[in-house]
C-alpha cells in the first residue's frame, strides 16, 4: 500500500523558513495539487502569498498542532480539523505556526482546467541544493522542471542563479535574458538577487 | 470575513449518511471547484470510507485528520494513525474503518488531465440524508441547485427522481425520470430503470412501463 506519515515526507526548508513536504511529487499524483507544511526556522508555515499567477483556488486543512493563518490582513487561528478555503486568488495569504508540531495539508488547482503541475513546485525543490551549494542536483531538478514546462521563466531564472553561483557566467546571462524576454517582473527581481553578484557587472546583464 | 474566503471546523458540519458511512460533505458546503474534496467520521469499528473502486483515471488521497484508521487497499491492509496520507490509484478497491473514536479521513479526488467536474454524489446524499429525516424541503432545494448547475447531465434527473420515488411522490418523480430518459441519448440509464431498487415505489405504476424500453 503506497502511504506515508506526514513526518516521513522529504523535508524541504526554503529561504523565507517554512518547511514544504512535497505530496504530489512524493507520490506522483498527476490529477490535482496538493502539499504539506511545516514550520521552519522562522515558524512559518505557509508563506505570504497570492495565487493571481496561477489562479488557484486553496484549500489550507491544519492536521495537527495550531497555526495562525492571516488572509487579507486579518488573523484566524485554526486547530486539528479546521480548514481555510480560499475563493478569490488575489487574496493575500500566509502562515505562522503557534505551536511547535503544526502541520498543514493544501490542496489546490485552477477551477475549470485540468491540473498542471506548477512551476514552483521544481524552483522549490531545487532551492535547497542551490543554497547549499548542490548544483548538479539543483541543475537536474531545474531541468526536469523545463522538460515539463518548456521555456518556463521562472525555472529559467532559478537555473540562472545556479550557473552564476556555478561560475558559469555566459550560461547565466543567457537564462536570465530569456526569462527576462518571457516575463518583465523577472528584470525587477535581478537587480537585488544576491545570487548574480558575479555577473552584474557584465555588459549583457539586463538593466 | 471577506466573500473570497472561509473558514471549515469539519466535525461542526452535519454529515450525511452515505452507503454505511457519514460524509461529511465539504466540497458540497464550500463550492471548492478544483477537485473532490470531502471528508469522513466513525467511532471505533465504525466505516470510514465506503467500499469502493475509483473509475480510470481517477486519483485519490486520503489524509488521517484525527484518530486511527484502518485502511484496506486492494489485499493489503494497514494501521493509519492521525498524519497518515493514503495514495490510491484508479480502479483499485479500498476501505477504511475507524480504530479510535471521532477518527476523520480527508479525502481529495481527480481525474488525470480532465478538469475536475463534480457529478454531484456528494451533494445527492447530502439530499437523501435530509429525505430521511423528514426535512424534504432542504433536499429538494439541493436537487434544485444540482439541476440548475448542470441542466443538461441526465444522471441529476435520474437521481431527483429516486429521491421522489423514496419520497412517495410519483408523478414528481415520473417527470424527472422522463427529462433523465430524454438526455441520456447513449442508453447508460436503461440498466438503473431495470435493477434501481430506489425506484421500487414506482414498479408496480402502469407508467414505469415507458422507461423498460
Amino acid at each position: 500500500m503506497n502511504t506515508v506519515h506526514i513526518d516521513e515526507l522529504d523535508r524541504n526548508e526554503m529561504s523565507d523558513g517554512f518547511v514544504w513536504r512535497p505530496v504530489r511529487r512524493h507520490f506522483g499524483i498527476q490529477a490535482f495539487g496538493t502539499n504539506v507544511y511545516t514550520p521552519g526556522a522562522s515558524g512559518r508555515v505557509i508563506e505570504e502569498h497570492t495565487e493571481n499567477v496561477y489562479g488557484h483556488e486553496e484549500i489550507y486543512l491544519v492536521l495537527r498542532g495550531r497555526v495562525r493563518f492571516t488572509v487579507d490582513g486579518d488573523d484566524h487561528d485554526l486547530g486539528q480539523g479546521q480548514l481555510i478555503f480560499l475563493r478569490d486568488p488575489s487574496l493575500r495569504r500566509g502562515a505562522v505556526a503557534l505551536t511547535d508540531d503544526a502541520a498543514v495539508l493544501t490542496v489546490g488547482g485552477k477551477p475549470g482546467a485540468p491540473h498542471e503541475v506548477s512551476a514552483w513546485e521544481y524552483t522549490f525543490a531545487a532551492g535547497p541544493h542551490l543554497r547549499a551549494g548542490r548544483y548538479d542536483e539543483a541543475r537536474r531538478l531545474l531541468h526536469e522542471g523545463l522538460e515539463a514546462k518548456p521555456g518556463n521563466p521562472a525555472i529559467r531564472y532559478d537555473l540562472a542563479c545556479v550557473e552564476a553561483l556555478a561560475g558559469e557566467s555566459d550560461k547565466a546571462l543567457e537564462l536570465l535574458n530569456e526569462a527576462v524576454e518571457a516575463d518583465e517582473r523577472f528584470r525587477e527581481y535581478a537587480q537585488t538577487d544576491e545570487d548574480f553578484a558575479s555577473i552584474r557587472d557584465d555588459p549583457r546583464f539586463p538593466r | 470575513m471577506s466573500e473570497g474566503y472561509e473558514i471549515l471546523t469539519l466535525d461542526e458540519v452535519e454529515a450525511a449518511p452515505h452507503r454505511g458511512s457519514n460524509l461529511i460533505p465539504v466540497r458540497h458546503t464550500l463550492g471548492f471547484r478544483p477537485a473532490g474534496v470531502n471528508a469522513w467520521i466513525a467511532d471505533a469499528g465504525g466505516q470510514l470510507i465506503p467500499p469502493h473502486e475509483e473509475d480510470s483515471g481517477n486519483e485519490e488521497l486520503y489524509a488521517v485528520v484525527r484518530g486511527r484508521a484502518t485502511f484496506t487497499v486492494g489485499e493489503e491492509t494497514a494501521d493509519a494513525p492521525a498524519g497518515t496520507l493514503v495514495y490510491v490509484p484508479p480502479e483499485v478497491f479500498r476501505t477504511a474503518a475507524a480504530a479510535e473514536d471521532g477518527t476523520i479521513v480527508f479525502a481529495v479526488g481527480g481525474s488525470v488531465g480532465e478538469a475536475f467536474n463534480p457529478g454531484g454524489w456528494d451533494s445527492f446524499a447530502l439530499a437523501v440524508g435530509y429525505a430521511q429525516s423528514g426535512r424534504l424541503h432542504e433536499a429538494r432545494a439541493i436537487m434544485a441547485q444540482l439541476i440548475a448547475e448542470k441542466p443538461d447531465y441526465w444522471p441529476t434527473y435520474y437521481n431527483a427522481g429516486c429521491f421522489e420515488a423514496q419520497a412517495g411522490n410519483a408523478d414528481a418523480a415520473f417527470e424527472h425520470l422522463r427529462r433523465a430518459k430524454e438526455l441520456d441519448a447513449g442508453g447508460d440509464s436503461d440498466e438503473y430503470f431495470r435493477g434501481d431498487t430506489d425506484l421500487d415505489p414506482l414498479r408496480e405504476d402502469p407508467r414505469f412501463q415507458e422507461f423498460l424500453s
